[in-house]
């Protein structure tokens, strides 16, 4: 960068424009090139906000969603493990893209950001305009923060492989505690029918989901409850090392599927379509 | 600090000698608008009539509310999707490779647009609906493949986002040199995964009638769309292909005069 850009000249008008110039000669366009770049970019940021909101949303609800769609399914075995799993992997793939082809380290944000909009949208359109659970019901869980550290990790190393090894870990095990304020107040005891529930646990039992009956809630299976309180911690430190695995396939991934390449055409599907397979 | 908008930069004194290229946005905005009206259509649908004549397939009312839309939509938006097709490669360029570098940069602007659009789509299906479908299902039993959320979600909402991902197919191979002498791999991920969704479904519908009669909405069961969605990550490579193509272009449609 030349000293010349560093100098601003005073007042709005005068800074914008010498914004534009320095912009047009940084870049070697035209005006209007750069204009119609300018529009170009805006279309790819719709169609990647659109996509991956929906690629998200869908992946997410499809591998960990009773986890992340019920409040009573949040437990201290299964959800900080599978969740942060599940979450990482299209945020890797967009690190990835965003990483190898633009050097932007913000892949991993627009991907938590994405899926939050997405259950922000559709957990009060769906679940409590239409079946009328209460939104406590159905709180999402969230991983901006650790998908900002993931970011800033990248930002640091600018290297995949050890942004999988601490980032990736970071990023399972910063998801329990991230979330924790969130729902600590409905992991309060209170007493059932003369047994002990959790406070989630007690709003499931007086939401009944008739295709979703008690009987197949996944949570703390096994022998968990005799590791008392340390149990959260151990689901995270197991996340955390399938994140790493996991953060460095789908990084590779999503590279991969940025694949430029073209088949060659059918000679005749090229003449029917108005080529010539020499030209 | 402001961002520097498109406008901004065009407002430069420097003037270039194809200041007559322009962009026809109509379409596309009327795509965007028609869509939203449609699919908000639809979820006022659901809502008047999903709780009041939805939750038991043997009733009259089921087949006068439900059934009736089904059997209208399906013809209708299939038929659109075929319309669209066709009008997209009788009206195809003939001889696509005497195109002038202008012609082609507007091409690919208007692919783009397409794209956007089928994203768009693509948000409805994967997202909103997506998750109405968890939502009634684990709510209420299922007994019938064509509940109230399958007969938007499934049969509404995927011939509309066929009507741009194969619509969108089309026009880049009937247009555009690059799409016209080469299939593009990721184009083709990016199309066909999706649209496969609605052959599985084939699968979860069998699997929930014989295996899981209840609702888990993680279960393996479902994974077929999952893996088919993750396709969707293929049209970033689609997206690459045409940067690639327009950063050659730009420099050549807009020479500046002073160069």
């Amino acid at each position: 960068m030349n000293t010349e850009t560093l100098q601003h000249p005073r007042g709005a008008a005068a800074g914008k424009a010498h914004a534009v110039e320095t912009v047009l000669s940084v870049s070697g366009l035209s005006p209007q090139a750069a204009h119609f770049s300018r529009v170009f970019e805006l279309m790819v940021v719709a169609a990647i906000i659109l996509l991956f909101t929906g690629a998200i949303h869908l992946h997410v609800l499809l591998l960990a969603g009773d986890w992340d769609l019920f409040l009573d399914w949040k437990d201290r075995q299964y959800w900080p493990l599978l969740t942060p799993v599940v979450m990482i992997m299209f945020p890797a793939a967009l690190q990835g893209i965003f990483w190898t082809f633009f050097r932007l380290p913000i892949g991993a944000t627009v991907g938590a950001t994405c899926l939050m909009v997405a259950v922000c949208i559709t957990r009060p359109a769906s679940f409590m305009w239409w079946t009328d659970y209460p939104l406590n019901l159905v709180l999402p869980a969230q991983m901006i923060a650790g998908a900002i550290v993931l970011d800033v990790f990248l930002l640091v190393f600018r290297n995949a492989l050890f942004t999988a090894i601490f980032g990736g870990f970071a990023f399972a095990f910063l998801f329990y505690p991230s979330n924790y304020t969130i729902f600590a107040p409905f992991y309060v005891p209170v007493s059932h029918q003369g047994m002990m529930a959790s406070m989630a646990d007690l709003i499931g039992y007086v939401y009944p989901r008739s295709a979703t009956p008690e009987y197949i809630r996944i949570i703390e299976r096994g022998t968990l409850r005799t590791f008392g309180d340390s149990a959260s911690w151990v689901s995270a430190l197991f996340g955390g090392f399938i994140c790493i695995f996991m953060h460095y396939a789908w990084w590779y991934l999503g590279v991969t599927m940025s694949s430029m390449k073209f088949l060659p055409n059918n000679t005749k599907v090229m003449a029917l379509m108005g080529t010539k397979a020499d030209a | 600090m402001s961002t520097l908008t498109s406008r901004d930069l065009n407002s430069s004194s420097t003037q270039d000698s194809t200041s007559s290229f322009t962009l026809s946005y109509i379409w596309f905005a009327v795509s965007l608008t028609v869509l939203t009206g449609v699919y908000m259509s639809y979820r006022f649908y659901q809502q008047a009539y999903g709780m009041s004549a939805g939750l038991d397939s043997t009733e009259p009312i089921f087949q006068e509310i439900w059934m009736r839309l089904f059997w209208i939509q399906l013809p209708v938006l299939f038929g659109l999707v075929a319309l669209i097709q066709l009008y997209l490669f009788f009206t195809r360029d003939r001889n696509i490779d005497a195109i002038t570098p202008e012609v082609e940069l507007k091409r690919y602007f208007y692919f783009t647009m397409w794209l956007v659009v089928y994203t768009f789509t693509f948000y409805w299906i994967g997202s909103f609906f997506a998750e109405g479908d968890g939502n009634w299902h684990q709510t209420v039993l299922r007994d019938t493949p064509i509940t109230p959320s399958h007969v938007v979600l499934f049969y509404a909402c995927i011939p509309v986002y066929l009507m741009f991902g194969i619509g969108g197919f089309v026009y880049a191979m009937t247009r555009i040199p690059a799409f016209c002498k080469g299939i593009s791999l990721m184009h083709v991920f990016a199309v066909v995964g999706p649209f496969l969704i609605l052959p599985n479904l084939g699968y979860n519908e069998w699997g929930h009638a014989y295996w899981l009669t209840e609702e888990i909405f993680s279960h393996p069961l479902h994974w077929g769309f999952v893996i088919l969605g993750w396709n969707a990550l293929s049209l970033a490579g689609v997206l690459m292909q045409i940067i690639s193509r327009l950063r050659e272009l730009l420099p050549i449609v807009f020479k500046p005069e002073n160069a």
